[in-house]
């Protein structure tokens, strides 16, 4: 694996180099107008959108959020390992990276699976169809992060791997987004109305 | 830097833990509460596990300041 050694304080290099923290801004800036936008209809429609919150399962949303932060830590332990040139506990923390992603994504489709159950499809009310639109465009984050970091993790077994340490930074910047906006859309989808 | 990201991590869930409970409570607060507790752990994920902490002022300024704007400007929004 290549090493080399970036100066972060230099505003070129942030962690994970400046071409992944645009895209984390594009990211959030996208997302927070479209929570705007949501939050702009719930006031005009108050109780609607209190009575179709409250039609969503909280608890599932805690675990979520739970399963997210679990994977963004051991993400974060990770390149902390690699940084120290441990691959194999690099590897380790990485499975469990996905593993608690993967979790996510389980529940979160048993979820998507109740509320077409209950009826409460993408056009079923206003509250509906933001929830529908911002949680399916996270989720489809949360499976192009978890396709990266699988690379990372074939990339990284090879004996002359050419995969740097910049690549898995950028890798894990990814994943750390996806936490970021999920922490924007749980306390607004989830809690707020 | 194993021991302050565990320790980031464990605030993270009792705050995610917190915000739940405090859901469910009915005061006037209980928006500015869970608003405040989501911010922190933005920060938390951004300052230690993206390691911003180490990078430029400039990085620090503009998440910081990407934060204060959706808050606020949620915060307006909803009255």
């Amino acid at each position: 694996m290549k090493t080399v050694i970036i100066n972060y304080k230099n505003i070129y290099y942030p962690p994970g180099g400046i071409l992944i923290w645009i895209i984390i801004f594009l990211e959030l800036i996208t997302f927070s107008a479209a929570l705007l936008a949501m939050a702009y209809y719930g006031n005009q429609e108050l109780e609607l959108f209190h009575n179709s919150s409250l039609k969503l399962n909280k608890t599932f949303g805690m675990l979520n959020t739970i399963f997210l932060l679990t994977s963004g830590f051991f993400m974060a332990i990770s390149v902390a390992e690699l940084k120290k040139s441990d691959k194999e506990k690099f590897k380790k923390y990485l499975i469990l990276t996905l593993f608690f992603g993967i979790l996510f994504l389980g529940l979160k489709s048993f979820e998507y699976y109740e509320k077409i159950i209950d009826g409460f499809g993408i056009s079923y009310n206003i509250f509906f169809t933001f929830y529908w639109m911002l949680t399916l465009f996270h989720v489809i984050h949360v499976i192009v992060g978890l396709v990266i970091l699988t690379s990372v993790y074939i990339g990284i077994r090879k004996e002359n791997s050419n995969t740097s340490l910049e690549d898995v930074e950028a890798s894990a910047g990814f994943w750390h987004m996806c936490d970021l906006i999920w922490l924007l859309l749980f306390p607004v989808i989830y809690l707020l109305f | 830097m194993k021991l302050n990201t565990t320790i980031t991590w464990t605030l993270l869930i009792v705050l995610t833990i917190a915000s739940a409970l405090v859901s469910k409570m009915d005061s006037t607060y209980v928006v500015l509460i869970i608003l405040l507790f989501s911010s922190v752990k933005f920060l938390g994920i951004a300052f230690q596990f993206m390691e911003l902490k180490k990078a430029h002022v400039f990085w620090k300024g503009m998440i910081i300041g990407f934060l204060m704007i959706f808050v606020s400007t949620l915060l307006l929004i909803l009255g």
